[in-house]
């Protein structure tokens, strides 16, 4: 069980709202809800929205587990109606979004995903907030839990300022430099 | 439009469904970035061991207010009462002025003690030859309002010698507290829906949308305010528009609120109209009415309204103080100034007359230097550290590659400087100590001032950062600028683009969703919120200061989006 445990790690991520939605060219008046998927058997889903037609809230938390493997999440928009639950639109939150280059673990993030309905056409925004958990024995006692912007875990290393940092990803192919001119 | 955003972004699109989908996405966006500027503020006044003048009593003390112009002259603004036989006053009259971020706002404070024989005479008839001059003390604005307290004491300076010869003697402190007058924190949220709207479009329902201008005594209703455009709805219920008492004038002046069919030829169909105050949309919302749209027709030389069967409804009215740009400055919030430089070769030569980062010996700056003076002037008082990280890009230091960010101080291991004088004395000296190259990247310097901010935001800090990018060409790398930008978008930080030259920076649009679309990463990722501003110098070269000023103005409203993001606008006092 230890094994399992430390080889995986949960997302916490918050469904806020959604814009601009449309079913069928039309707007849409009620019953919109969000399902996050790792994979078909491991999902989590909003409650159905009652109000905000187009634009729906739901500042609903969803955590999901998830291993080191996992590289997107999938969010996808349905809606319920007379003739079954539809699909108003899908996106794709890829985990680099979350674990990016320079940006801490456990850092929260507020991500915005256009949505493609079945037919590729755009169809509204998607806004969520998420970050990734590290295991408990791991986490630093300071980290909050509220999602409101109040920071990111202390335990981030600190960067040379000014100088990207030498692990990092080579911004450009092609053999453009990068570096510092060494003053004499 | 006045403060609406663009028509062209919405019309751009071909396709109705297209076009209203880019049109609600904009006024979406627009809706979010927009915050709280030109703050009105409360000034009130005290001051502590002022000079006695009086052989027999006490000093007799008023205070004059002037507001200093770029040019060095004193325009007064308000003059205090009188306070008798007192040494240490607290005026009872305030001065009200309005805050501008984007301005350098200098007040010239002097005190005088008043003659007994003037004591019945109108302030503002008084001679000031006539009195005892007290002291002279000047700050600016955004000094008084960075404080924690909002209090700012300072030295009154008296010198003896009118020529200004010799040192001024220290002649008691004055005391200046802002406080932000309550209109400009209070927020009305209302959502508003309609009901049994008009057929306009031939085959379906109309796509309706609301457009609320505020009423002036002469000339055209100036817009404040636009709902999303709904899709074949006749009933629509919009999205909570927000307005604060500031941008209306009071709650009883009013407001035209006109609901338009929406065309993707920006050439909108008008389907009737409200004239209210939110004093009567509030009375509305508590009666659960509903007031009937009208439409004005012209008969023959006299305009008549229509009512039509439609209603326009209130589902909620709520008002609420709302945490503005000037509270987080007083909670310990920070904007720090960043700056970027283009070394790149089609500058050219820095030793030649006609180069962009020609170095005048007459002293006469170049663009790049105005820049930098013009924007850093402004930043400089809302960082207590001043220290601030100056970049270069697009240049080849001796005997290395080309480099897209380097410090301009020559320094491998730290990029700020001291001082707004820090960054042109870095600049200058990095002109004899680099080759300029090329192309013109935006990437690498972005990237590097979004590490720090990430870096700030993981330590807890209080920090914005501002970035300013400085430019005489296109970008080579647009899609990684774009993609760098959009990773920004969710960290506490804001990117100013300034075009000196004569290029074409048509492609740089992009960048301001301002004048152009949201930005969108090809994987799908939408910016979180507008965090770019740029305008070409050539604007400015034309003697109009104000440009820069506009460059800066959109700063508190990006900064607050930051922190409003998570829940959109959040009562928080």
């Amino acid at each position: 069980m230890d094994k399992v445990h430390k080889a995986s790690r949960t997302l916490e991520i918050t469904i806020l709202s959604a814009e601009n939605l449309s079913l069928n060219r039309k707007s849409i008046k009620k019953n919109v809800y969000v399902i996050a998927r790792v994979d078909p058997t491991n999902f989590g889903s909003t409650t159905a929205g009652f109000e905000g037609g187009s634009n729906p809230s739901w500042n609903e938390k969803l955590a999901l587990d998830m291993s080191f493997q996992t590289r997107f999440i999938t969010l996808e928009v349905k809606c319920k109606t007379s003739s079954g639950d539809r699909v108003v639109g899908t996106a794709s939150l890829p985990l680099s979004d979350i674990l990016g280059d320079y940006t801490p673990e456990s850092c929260l993030h507020f991500l915005s995903y256009r949505l493609r309905d079945s037919r590729g056409e755009k169809n509204g925004i998607i806004n969520v907030s998420a970050r990734v958990k590290v295991p408990v024995e791991s986490m630093s006692p300071a980290v909050t839990e509220n999602p409101v912007r109040s920071g990111c875990s202390s335990s981030w290393k600190q960067p040379a300022l000014g100088v990207p940092v030498g692990h990092q990803k080579s911004y450009y192919g092609g053999g453009v430099a990068r570096g510092v001119p060494i003053w004499s | 439009m006045g403060n609406c955003c663009s028509e062209v972004a919405g019309g751009r699109e071909a396709g109705g469904g297209r076009a209203a989908a880019a049109g609600n996405d904009a006024v979406n966006h627009f809706l979010k970035s927009r915050g709280m500027y030109g703050s009105q503020m409360e000034l009130s006044f005290s001051a502590t061991n002022l000079r006695d003048r009086d052989v027999l009593s006490k000093s007799d003390p008023m205070l004059i207010g002037y507001t200093k112009g770029k040019d060095g002259t004193l325009a007064e603004a308000f003059r205090t009462e009188v306070v008798f036989n007192s040494l240490n006053p607290t005026w009872i009259t305030k001065h009200t002025i309005t805050f501008e971020f984007e301005a350098v706002q200098t007040l010239v404070f002097c005190a005088y003690d008043i003659d007994t024989q003037f004591h019945n005479i109108d302030v503002k008839m008084l001679k000031l030859e006539e009195q005892q001059f007290l002291g002279e003390a000047s700050c600016v604005l955004s000094e008084v309002v960075t404080r924690p307290s909002r209090s700012l004491t300072l030295d009154l300076l008296y010198r003896e010698d009118p020529t200004m010869s010799g040192n001024p003697r220290h002649c008691g402190q004055l005391i200046v507290h802002a406080e932000e007058c309550i209109s400009s924190k209070t927020l009305v949220e209302m959502v508003l829906r309609c009901s049994d709207l008009e057929l306009k479009d031939l085959f379906s329902k109309s796509d309706p949308f609301l457009l609320i201008s505020k009423i002036v005594e002469v000339g055209l209703p100036i817009p404040v305010c636009k709902t999303e455009v709904l899709k074949n709805d006749h009933s629509p219920a919009w999205k909570p528009v927000y307005l604060s008492i500031q941008q209306v004038g009071s709650k009883e002046s009013p407001l035209m609120i006109e609901c338009f069919n929406f065309n993707s030829s920006g050439k909108h169909d008008l389907l009737g109209k409200v004239k209210k105050s939110l004093a009567e949309l509030e009375k509305l919302h508590s009666n659960g009415e509903g007031e009937n749209l009208f439409l004005t027709t012209t008969v023959g030389h006299n305009h008549q309204n229509k009512v039509l069967k439609s209603q326009l409804f209130v589902d909620k009215f709520s008002q609420s103080s709302q945490r503005t740009f000037l509270d987080y400055l007083a909670g310990g919030c920070e904007l720090n100034f960043m700056v970027a430089v283009d070394f790149t070769a089609s500058n050219g030569n820095s030793r030649l007359p006609d180069s962009l980062h020609y170095l005048d010996p007459s002293g006469r700056l170049n663009a790049y230097q105005r820049t930098i003076i013009e924007v850093g002037e402004v930043l400089k008082f809302y960082d207590s550290e001043k220290r601030f990280p100056a970049w270069g890009f697009g240049a080849r230091p001796i005997d290395g590659p080309v480099s897209h960010c380097f410090n301009l101080n020559g320094s491998n291991n730290h990029c700020e400087v001291d001082g707004i004088q820090g960054i042109m004395t870095a600049y200058t000296s990095a002109l004899y100590n680099v080759s300029l190259a090329g192309p013109t990247l935006f990437g690498p310097v972005i990237s590097n001032a979004a590490l720090i901010a990430s870096q700030s935001l993981a330590n807890g800090g209080k920090k914005y950062f501002v970035l300013l990018i400085i430019t005489d060409g296109v970008v080579t790398d647009l899609q990684e600028t774009i993609d760098a930008l959009v990773k920004a978008s969710d960290l506490p930080l804001s990117i100013l683009i300034v075009g000196v030259g004569g290029a074409d920076f048509k492609e740089m649009e992009i960048f301001d969703a301002d004048k152009g679309e949201r930005l969108e990463t090809s994987s799908g990722r939408i910016a979180s919120r507008d965090i770019v501003q740029f305008i070409p110098f050539r604007d400015v070269q034309s003697g109009e200061i104000s440009v820069f000023q506009a460059l800066l103005a959109k700063l508190p409203s990006q900064f607050l989006s930051y922190m409003r993001s998570s829940n959109d606008i959040q009562p928080n006092i």
